[in-house]
This record gives structure tokens, C-alpha cells and sequence, in this order.
């Protein structure tokens, strides 16, 4: 909007002074929304870290135990012992919300078994097939905390861009703009009414 | 016709296998030549030195030429390794059943139940979780009775219902009748209970010397599998004494009422236990309350088990003994096979495969 477009009345100076006001107090609280999400960020990065360091050891185990499992028991074996995989991983999805960003809460169950609840015959298998079960469990449930803390850092991102986006917007745009649009109109008014008390002194003379 | 009564004979053995004249001569003596092509031990460490290719090229220069020939078609690289291993252990021992007669036949077709009960077990497993007929057929080994295109028919059904009504005139029948579709771990160490009842029964009261050390071979493998299986159970914390059904009767220096007892205790207590069996000496440097893997203590009670058949056997040459011997150390061939190609594939160390190996 630029200041020259505007009307120059007494309401519409009202009108921007009351615009003014609230981008200010909008701005401000933006400003505090940023700040509130870079720390919230600052320490889900953290846990992110942590647990992405955890969730590559947890791969690098799994992938071990199954790479044992597969040379001592067999590929075959290890095939046959999944087939009678009980009680798959149930993931419920659920949400929270950080300063009015949305994130998920991933919530999980059947995912650690004890050997009894797995599916397969403890008499026909063996301790290579239960230590590599053991070690994907532990992977698929690290591999849903780190779903639930990357996405929740993702989204976060998303929203300290959008909401550093709109601080800079107010504060570099609409507010100077509608300073400049206030500026005009006062300046205008004034001259206007000037001109008035000009007009009416030449009426008397 | 001919392949009906195969497998009605294979359905029924005890009325048709376990009488007659047995050729226990003949039968050793294509053994042992058998035997002689096996791997050297010396073979192994060389193995560990070479590429997958390398490894894949020296196999198909050794026993398993027509195997790696015959499947070259449908697999590659390490799978082809793997199933051309299977096959030859299949073809072997489905060798050594035709050759062999009578009695001899008998104990030796007992013995290799356990491929049936394994297959049973994969197609179950398979109909259970929606495999195809061809992931099932993938990881069937039929070294057993049931031969190949009556476990393929069984894959082929369409639910696991009609799997055991095909199965309706065996003898695994009476356990399979119980499976609804929920306890299929219940089914399986019912079936592979019944494997050890069935050898006892087919060893009877072992009067001759040769069967004696049978028995004594099979009451022996029976210790270590209850002893495996404790250790397992312990490791999850598992005290609960309803889970004596797991537990195999009939072991040699194990006795149930012992291995019971043992069952409430924590780890710590039953290390503490086990330390008075005469297994303990074999498996007590990889034993500790703290451990936090069982794969050394297995590999190490494997390793004691085909001792245990190599020393048998030399006893006793015109007997069941060499056979077994036979059958354990080829078992251990493919299985010490896989395990290099296997672990070099994974990108195990020279060291983690050479613990697993059973030389």
C-alpha cells in the first residue's frame, strides 16, 4: 500500500493508527514466538542428535545379529522363523502442540516381545534367531522415537522460517508502510486544514 | 502311482520300515566313501582367506557342482551358495535313505524326521502370515521322507485347514488337529517333542551294543538342546514353571526333575547351578551373569555335540553310529560353508566367523 494511495481523513488516520498498534503488538509477539521455537528447537536438536546417534548403532547391531543369524542358522530358517511373526507393531499417531505448532506423538505397542510372544517354537529355533529379533525391536523402536523427534524438528523448522518471515514482513513492510501512510495523512490534514484557515481569513478580509 | 506309494509308505513308516533285513555293511561302506568327500578341516581356514566369487568357484569345483549348475538359473551370488547347499544336503540324505534297508533304514529316516517337522513347521508358518507358494517352497529343505512334490501340493493350499487335512493320514496329524491358527509356537514344540518321543520309540529298549550308543548319542543332543533352551528362558527372565512342557525328557546326564528345578531361578543362580553338570566345563569360560549374548554358549554345546558323534563313531563301524556321524558332519559342512559366505556377505570379521564356526 503505498502512502500517496490513501485518503486522507481524519477516520482513516484513525483507522492506521489502530492497524499500527496491533502489527506492533503482533510483531512483538511473533518475535516472542521465534525466539520460544528456537529454544524449543535448540533442544529437540539435542535429543535428535542422541537419539539419531543411538538409532545407528541400533542398525548397526540388528544388521550384525541378522548377518549371524542368516550365516549360522541360515537364510532360509531365519525366513521360515519370520513367516510366524505374532502381534505385528501397532503405532498409534497422536498430536501435540509447541506454541501452536502441531507435531506428532507416536505412540507404540508390541514391539518388545519376550520369546514366548513371538510366534515361532523356542524347541525349533535358536539363540541366533532370537538375538537378531531382539535387535530389530530394539531398532524399530528407536527408529520410532527418531520418527517422532526428527518430524517434530522438521515441522518446527518449518514454522521458525514461517514466523521469522512474518516478523521481517512487519517489521521491515507493514509497520513502515503504514507509519509512512500515518505520516502522509497527518501532514495532508494538517495542510488541509491550513488551507481552510487561509480560505476563511481571505472570506472576512 | 509309484510317487502314492512312496509317500504313503513315507506317511506310515513304522508299519512299513521297521522290520526287515537291514544292510548295515553295505550301507557304511558307501557312508565312509561318502565321508571321505567331505571338506578337510584344513579347508576352512583357506576358505576364510578368499573372495565370495572365489569361494562360489571352489564349491562348484568340490561336491556341489550340479547343484550350483542346477539352480544358476533361479538365484545368484549368495543365495545361490545357500540354496545349493540346501539342495545337496537334500539330495544326500534322500541318498543315504535309499541305499539303506530294513531297520537301518528305519532309525536313519527317524533321525531325519526332522526335516518333515522343519518343512511342516515353514508351511504352517507360511499360510499363517499370507506367504506365496513360492516364498514358502523357498525355505523348504525336504532332506526328510516327505519329498519334494508332496510338500510343494501342501504349499500350494490354500489355508492352513486344508494343509493339515492333507495331512489327515500322518502321523503328525494328532498334534496338528489342535493348531487354530493362534498357537502355532504351541504347535511347533509339540511337533518337535514328538520328534525325540518318535526316536526313542524307534530305538526301543536298545539291547545291542551299537544301539545303545545311539541312544546315548540322541539322550546326549536332548541335554543340550534342554540346556540351550534354559539358557534362553533365563536370558528373557523367564521363570514361570509351566514352561516344562519345553523341556525334552529323556536326557543322558540332565534328568528333568533337575532341569525343572532349575526353572525358577534367576541367571545368576542358575549359572550357579549348571556350574555342578558335566557341561559346565565346555561352556564355563563364555558364562557370566553379565553376558548379554548366547550365541557363543550355543556354538560352543554345537561344537560338543559333533565331538560327541566323532567319537562315537569309530566305535562301533557296522552300525547306525558312522551313519549319524556321517549326516552330523555333512550338516556341519554346509553349515560352516554358509557361514563364511554368508559372513563375508554381512561384512562379519575374520574373527566373529571363525567363533561361529564349528571345525
Amino acid at each position: 500500500m503505498g502512502a500517496k494511495d490513501v485518503k486522507p481523513t481524519r477516520s482513516e488516520l484513525i483507522e492506521l493508527k489502530k492497524k499500527i498498534k496491533l502489527s506492533q503488538s503482533g510483531h512483538k509477539l511473533l518475535k516472542m514466538k521465534r525466539d520460544g521455537l528456537i529454544l524449543e528447537f535448540f533442544d529437540i536438536l539435542n535429543k535428535a542428535k542422541d537419539v539419531r546417534a543411538e538409532l545407528d548403532k541400533a542398525y548397526e547391531v540388528a544388521n550384525k545379529k541378522i548377518g549371524i543369524a542368516n550365516a549360522v542358522d541360515g537364510i532360509i530358517t531365519v525366513k521360515s522363523t519370520a513367516f510366524a511373526l505374532q502381534n505385528i507393531p501397532q503405532i498409534e499417531l497422536e498430536s501435540r502442540n509447541i506454541m501452536g505448532v502441531v507435531v506428532p506423538k507416536i505412540e507404540s505397542s508390541s514391539v518388545r516381545k519376550s520369546i514366548e510372544e513371538r510366534g515361532y517354537g523356542i524347541l525349533g529355533t535358536s539363540s541366533y534367531t532370537d538375538e537378531a529379533a531382539d535387535a530389530y525391536e530394539k531398532l524399530v523402536e528407536k527408529i520410532i522415537v527418531a520418527a517422532e523427534i526428527e518430524t517434530t524438528m522438521k515441522k518446527l523448522l518449518d514454522d521458525i522460517e514461517k514466523t521469522k518471515r512474518r516478523v521481517n514482513a512487519l517489521e521491515f513492510k507493514v509497520i513502515p508502510e503504514l507509519q509512512e501512510s500515518m505520516n502522509f495523512i497527518s501532514l495532508r490534514l494538517e495542510e488541509m486544514e491550513r488551507e481552510n484557515t487561509f480560505r476563511l481569513k481571505k472570506i472576512k478580509g | 502311482m509309484h510317487l502314492l506309494q512312496r509317500l504313503k509308505k513315507g506317511l506310515h513308516p513304522q508299519k512299513s520300515r521297521s522290520k526287515g533285513h537291514s544292510n548295515y555293511a553295505y550301507t557304511t561302506a558307501r557312508v565312509r566313501a561318502m565321508k571321505s568327500k567331505l571338506l578337510p578341516r584344513e579347508t576352512y581356514p583357506r576358505l576364510m582367506n578368499m573372495e565370495i566369487n572365489q569361494i562360489t568357484r571352489f564349491i562348484q569345483e568340490v561336491e556341489y557342482k550340479e547343484d550350483v549348475d542346477e539352480l544358476a538359473m533361479t538365484y545368484s551370488g549368495v543365495d545361490l551358495i545357500e540354496h545349493a547347499l540346501n539342495r545337496n544336503l537334500a539330495v544326500t540324505f534322500t541318498k543315504i535313505l535309499s541305499i539303506s534297508e530294513g531297520e537301518l533304514n528305519y532309525l536313519i529316516s527317524e533321525y531325519l524326521k526332522k526335516y518333515d517337522i522343519w518343512n511342516i513347521k515353514t508351511i504352517l508358518r507360511g499360510k499363517y502370515c499370507g506367504a506365496s507358494t513360492d516364498e514358502i517352497l523357498e525355505a523348504v529343505v525336504s532332506a526328510g521322507r516327505l519329498r519334494y512334490t508332496f510338500l510343494s501340493e501342501l504349499a500350494a493350499k490354500p489355508t492352513y485347514e486344508d494343509v493339515i487335512e492333507a495331512l489327515s493320514t500322518s502321523e503328525y496329524y494328532s498334534i496338528l488337529k489342535e493348531y487354530n491358527g493362534e498357537n502355532l509356537s504351541g504347535i511347533e514344540n509339540l511337533l518337535d517333542k514328538k520328534y525325540y518321543d518318535d526316536l526313542f520309540q524307534a530305538i526301543g529298549d536298545p539291547k545291542s551294543k551299537d544301539k545303545k550308543l545311539f541312544n546315548k548319542f540322541i539322550r546326549t543332543d536332548i541335554d543340550l538342546k534342554n540346556l540351550v533352551t534354559l539358557f534362553r528362558l533365563k536370558k528373557y527372565g523367564i521363570k514361570d514353571p509351566s514352561m516344562s512342557d519345553l523341556l525334552i525328557e529323556g536326557g543322558l546326564k540332565l534328568k528333568i526333575k533337575e532341569i525343572e528345578r532349575m526353572l525358577p531361578l534367576s541367571f545368576e543362580d542358575f549359572l550357579t547351578e549348571i556350574e555342578n553338570t558335566p557341561y559346565w566345563e565346555e561352556i564355563s569360560d563364555c558364562c557370566s551373569p553379565k553376558m548379554d549374548s548366547l550365541i557363543y554358549v550355543e556354538t560352543r554345546l554345537k561344537k560338543l555335540r559333533l565331538k560327541s558323534a566323532e567319537s562315537f563313531s569309530h566305535v562301533y563301524p557296522l552300525s547306525i553310529v558312522p551313519i549319524m556321524d556321517y549326516i552330523l558332519s555333512k550338516e556341519n559342512e554346509v553349515s560352516n560353508l554358509r557361514i563364511i559366505i554368508r559372513g563375508k556377505a554381512v561384512g562379519l570379521s575374520d574373527e566373529e566367523i571363525k567363533n561361529q564356526l564349528v571345525i
